[in-house]
């Protein structure tokens, strides 16, 4: 019988390179970090579990059983390749694969064996592995304990395309000497090896298709890149928080035409490295986030028009110079954070009509540099934090339709200047944290109905300014830690049913009485709120964080929130709260509860 | 149900299953051979042999058929597999694309 099955190959897992400068001001208990690291289970947009394929079903009960199926048939290599690999994969995936059902998978001629933070793995595994031969493409064992004769194990795989060593500890110059024989390699990573040097390096000049490279965070390769320069066909090299990096090393990248992405950030790179980059020009990319480099590199990277994507964040750019940045108009993300510059280098970026992303967070900037955004009307998102931006300055903001994300914390922004963000509506993101705002500001708002994230840290805002989130229906994520907020206050938040992410932490005077309501939407409901029309009321029962510190909440609310089955964090710092009791609520009621405080 | 909305399936040892031709179409390959204008015999005449399946396999497979119309109109049961038969079902389940 033919297979039907089909995997998808060469896919390429690429971290996201575009996040930008991270958060700066974590906030204890602060429920920005949960995005990234939760899944909120698999469904599909209508919140419905996809029907699964008799394959699943059939793939799923043999890794339920695995121990009676290996104690049966003691082998899969009779079974096509197709279906032996996705039992592999789901093994992987449900934690169930060990050394004994692996070896099951001998001769097998899987593809792919990827098992990177698997635990367990090392040199015993290899021969298995390496017992696939000639089918073998793809190769990951992060975060493993395998050395370099483990990797010997794999010399007859020459087919392999994909090879993932990341924080792979025992691996040194010894290991590298086994991959050049590899010369179908299209991706090879080696993220955070301290053991990789120049010498080991050489390997690579043996591997001529090698599209990809990462050698990210690793701390003893300055003078190895020099075995990359025969490697025409790169198009990304990630060297990334690689500190021993310098110009010497930017030398023989000069001539890699293809490369599309280079990353050197937090290297010792200066404006004469960048230089050798000047003919790159299918150069997409550029990260030189906090390396040394001034507005004098722009020179030498001006004419790489090709170039989308720039990050210049905590360098050493000054107005001076930034009069280059005009040229390069096909830019969709900017960052220029964490920089000298203040609102004559904004000029230049008036031209610049493409830009998608901009961040210009802790610049020296104000309102007068503002007049240059007013015709980016393609940005969809700004960071002006931390900046001297006020008021006057927003006035140029109605014209940027497209905005989706807009950080004004830490700003001179006040109540008064908020109006001009009203036309906004297409804004999902709004970061308005500093003292000055009010409930008087937030009342301007209320057309900005698409809004999933507010923050609302700092600003004071009382039980009357809650009323005004009533608006904010599809809002995921809200922060109001100001302090002024009551019970009252709370029973206008527990109708944002929406809600993921709720940190309400700072306002001394909540009671038990909050818990209750965040709970049970009917407690203390029917007075005109927008969710009690709803034919199913239902509570918070989505949040997947909380956080009421510094609060007058007692053991005795713990009870209230039993309901909020996907609670995943729970921080009640500074309350009547007990390390114990938080135990046994998370024992007897919430099994989904990864991290709470007081612990 | 007029003939046009029944198929019939028939397994290795030419056990025929009679089966709602909706319930059928669940697999990929049942409904490119009975979509496909002309080039199948199958098409016209609502039969389909599978000379490598055996019967016990396609009496499962058609109980599959009909637990997934279930499951998608909003009735998730769970699927019951016999250890014994997994294999061999995956194998079919793998060429009838399901």
């Amino acid at each position: 019988m033919g297979g039907a099955c089909s995997r998808k190959r060469g896919e390429v897992n690429e971290e996201s390179v575009q996040r930008g400068a991270a958060a700066k001001y974590f906030k204890t208990g602060s429920s920005k970090w949960l995005n990234t690291s939760f899944r909120l289970g698999a469904k599909n947009s209508q919140g419905i579990d996809k029907c699964p394929s008799l394959i699943e079903l059939c793939v799923h009960k043999i890794c339920k059983d695995i121990d009676k199926f290996i104690e049966k048939y003691r082998t899969f290599s009779m079974l096509p390749r197709d279906i032996s690999q996705l039992i592999f994969i789901e093994l992987v995936n449900s934690h169930c694969l060990n050394e004994t059902s692996l070896e099951a998978f001998r001769d097998c001629a899987l593809e792919d064996i990827l098992l990177g933070e698997y635990p367990g793995v090392n040199d015993s595994w290899m021969d298995v592995i390496a017992s696939q031969v000639l089918s073998l493409l793809a190769v990951d064992l992060s975060g493993s304990d395998i050395t370099d004769c483990g990797l010997l194990h794999l010399e007859d795989c020459i087919n392999l395309q994909n090879l993932t060593f990341n924080y792979c500890d025992h691996l040194s110059d010894l290991g590298l000497e086994h991959i050049s024989g590899f010369s179908n390699l299209t991706s090879l990573s080696f993220k955070k090896n301290n053991a990789i040097t120049a010498q080991g390096m050489s390997a690579f000049a043996h591997l001529p298709n090698l599209l990809r490279l990462d050698l990210e965070r690793c701390s003893k390769i300055h003078g190895g890149l020099v075995h990359l320069s025969g490697l025409t066909k790169l198009e990304s090299l990630n060297v990334r928080c690689c500190n021993c990096i310098t110009d010497t090393d930017m030398k023989p990248l000069s001539g890699l035409s293809n490369l599309k992405e280079l990353q050197i950030s937090c290297s010792k790179v200066t404006d004469q490295g960048v230089a050798y980059l000047k003919g790159l020009s299918n150069l997409v990319l550029l990260n030189m986030e906090g390396s040394p480099v001034t507005a004098a590199c722009l020179g030498s990277i001006s004419g790489l028009v090709a170039l989308s994507y720039l990050n210049l964040s905590r360098c050493n750019i000054s107005d001076d110079g930034c009069e280059k940045i005009s040229g390069l108009v096909n830019l969709k993300v900017l960052n220029l954070g964490f920089n000298n510059i203040t609102d004559a280098c904004l000029v230049n970026l008036k031209g610049l009509t493409n830009l998608e992303s901009l961040n210009l967070d802790s610049c020296r900037i104000g309102d007068e540099g503002m007049t240059n955004l007013a015709g980016l009307v393609r940005l969809k998102c700004l960071e002006l934090s931390d900046t001297e931006v006020g008021n006057v300055g927003l006035r140029h903001f109605s014209g940027l339709r497209s905005l989706e994300s807009l950080n004004l914390s830490f700003t001179i922004v006040s109540d008064g200047g908020l109006r001009k963000l009203c036309g906004l509506t297409s804004l999902k993101s709004l970061n308005l944290d500093s003292r000055q705002i009010t409930d008087i500001g937030l009342a301007t708002l209320t057309s900005l109905t698409s809004l999933t994230h507010l923050d609302l840290f700092g600003c004071r805002i009382t039980d009357f300014g809650t009323t005004c989130l009533r608006y904010f229906k599809n809002l995921q994520s809200l922060e109001v830690c100001g302090g002024g907020l009551t019970d009252a206050g709370v029973k206008n938040i527990k109708d944002l049913t929406s809600l993921i992410h709720l940190n309400l932490s700072q306002n001394t005077n909540l009671t038990d009485k909050s818990m209750e309501m965040i709970s049970d939407s009917k407690a203390g409901s029917g007075s005109g709120y927008v969710g009690t029309n709803d034919p199913d009321p239902e509570s918070l029962t989505n949040l997947a964080s909380l956080n009421i510190s510094n609060s007058r909440i007692t053991n005795s609310g713990l009870r209230y929130i039993k309901p909020l089955k996907n609670l995943r964090s729970l921080t009640l710092e500074s309350c009547g709260v007990t390390a114990n009791e938080m135990k046994k609520l998370q024992a007897t009621a919430l099994p989904n509860l990864l991290s709470f405080r007081p612990e | 149900m007029t003939k046009e909305e029944m198929v019939t399936l028939i397994s290795a040892e030419g056990f025929e299953f009679v089966i709602d031709k909706k319930a059928a179409m669940v697999s990929q390959t049942i409904r490119n051979m009975l979509t496909s204008p002309g080039s199948f015999a199958e098409s016209r005449e609502g039969k389909v042999t599978f000379p490598e399946i055996s019967t016990t396999i396609l009496e499962k497979i058609c109980q599959y058929f009909y637990w997934s119309l279930q499951y998608a109109s909003g009735k998730e049961t769970e699927f019951h597999i016999e250890p014994e038969l997994t294999l061999e079902l995956m194998m079919a389940a793998n060429y009838l694309h399901t």
